[in-house]
């Protein structure tokens, strides 16, 4: 009976033994992924900004400007991609939404991300795109991988439609929350008008015609909780310049917009509560499942074996197989 | 003989049990029916 349980507690041992480093290195990488219908808002603003009057062109101060970014997973549009794909991918349709103090509309900004759902590595289809016009995105946006590393990664700007590092600058508390600072500087760069423009009858097109462009720059700081990847709060210091043409009435450029551009506080706590709930769920997969299913392997184990040996006795030889009897013929 | 056949049985549940884990994934749900928003939500 002993000899019973004791192969039975060692094929339980061998079997959480086992599965510890398989939550941690195979089912692990395989099963955390951002959610095909994931679907995000977040309210950001820019208090005592600076926005420019498209009535006077001329730029005025303003108590708030309010960002409202939304992103929305397209399950059909990733059904889709995955066919041809071969891998698990996310289609992200985004909106920035720009709004005055007013209520007004400054300026809608569309787009659609699309990126592996393990890795969040880009994934080149049709239909990739930031306000219609064609991309095709290098490193990553809106979030970091699962598992972020100390190290500098590349951010995609949407506004620039370019690529640049976003350097990692050290790790801090950001309430009670272990996140890594990220930040990340775009220098003056001429930049597309938005498709829609904030003062009906004017277009990217007759405003091009007048010779006038569209400068930005701007500093992105974003704090990332490691495990998840996702940033549990974000800031900009943003820069809109229009700069020459017959637009300006003889000034060389113009403010559109200048503010430090915020989360909103109900939403940090939001997000942070969700961050950590997501927390929980990776550490489980990767830390107290692997360690705990090693521990249990090792304790069965022993357990196994200290019952081998009380069965066996002091002295007494391992018990071999009886031999059936054989039949004698008389 | 009798402790290899114990070790190779929890072996292949654990790599079974994985295996079929993995496998199955997650449903992917369907595209949620709120809209991209053009207005300032009161909360999150």
């Amino acid at each position: 009976m002993r000899r019973r349980s004791s192969l039975i507690l060692l094929a339980l041992a061998v079997f959480f033994a086992a599965l510890s480093p398989l939550v941690r290195w195979y089912a692990f990488p395989r099963l955390a992924k951002i959610p095909a219908n994931q679907y995000q808002d977040m309210v950001l603003e820019a208090k005592d900004a600076t926005l420019l009057d498209y009535g006077t062109m001329r730029a005025k101060k303003v108590p708030k400007v309010t960002i409202v970014q939304t992103l929305k997973g397209n399950v059909e549009a990733s059904e889709e991609i995955e066919k041809t794909a071969g891998r698990d991918v996310v289609v992200w349709d985004g909106l920035s939404y720009v709004q005055g103090p007013d209520g007004e509309m400054v300026s809608r900004i569309p787009e659609r991300y699309v990126f592996d759902a393990h890795t969040q590595e880009p994934v080149h289809v049709k239909g990739e795109m930031v306000d219609g016009d064609p991309v095709k995105r290098t490193g990553i946006e809106f979030k970091w991988p699962f598992l972020t590393e100390k190290r500098d990664y590349e951010y995609f700007d949407a506004q620039a439609r370019v690529t640049a590092p976003i350097h990692y600058k050290g790790t801090q508390d950001f309430r009670g929350i272990e996140v890594y600072y990220f930040e990340q500087t775009i220098p003056w760069t001429k930049v597309p008008f938005p498709k829609t423009m904030p003062v009906q009858g004017i277009t990217p097109e007759s405003v091009a015609r007048t010779g006038t462009t569209r400068w930005y720059s701007t500093v992105r700081k974003f704090w990332v909780e490691p495990l998840t990847g996702a940033p549990v709060y974000g800031e900009e210091i943003h820069k809109e310049e229009l700069r020459g043409g017959t637009l300006l009435g003889g000034r060389s450029k113009v403010t559109a917009f200048a503010g430090h551009v915020k989360m909103r506080e109900d939403y940090i706590r939001s997000t942070v509560d969700l961050v950590e709930s997501n927390r929980a769920l990776v550490l489980l997969m990767t830390s107290y499942l692997p360690w705990g299913f090693l521990a249990l392997g090792v304790l069965l184990l022993s357990l196994s074996l200290y019952l081998e040996a009380r069965g066996r006795g002091p002295g007494e030889p391992e018990p071999t197989e009886t031999a059936a009897p054989q039949s004698v013929s008389a | 003989m009798r402790a290899l056949a114990a070790a190779a049985t929890g072996l292949a549940l654990a790599l079974a049990l994985v295996f079929a884990i993995t496998a199955m994934g997650s449903p992917a749900g369907g595209t949620s029916p709120k809209p991209l928003l053009t207005t300032v939500p009161a909360h999150p």
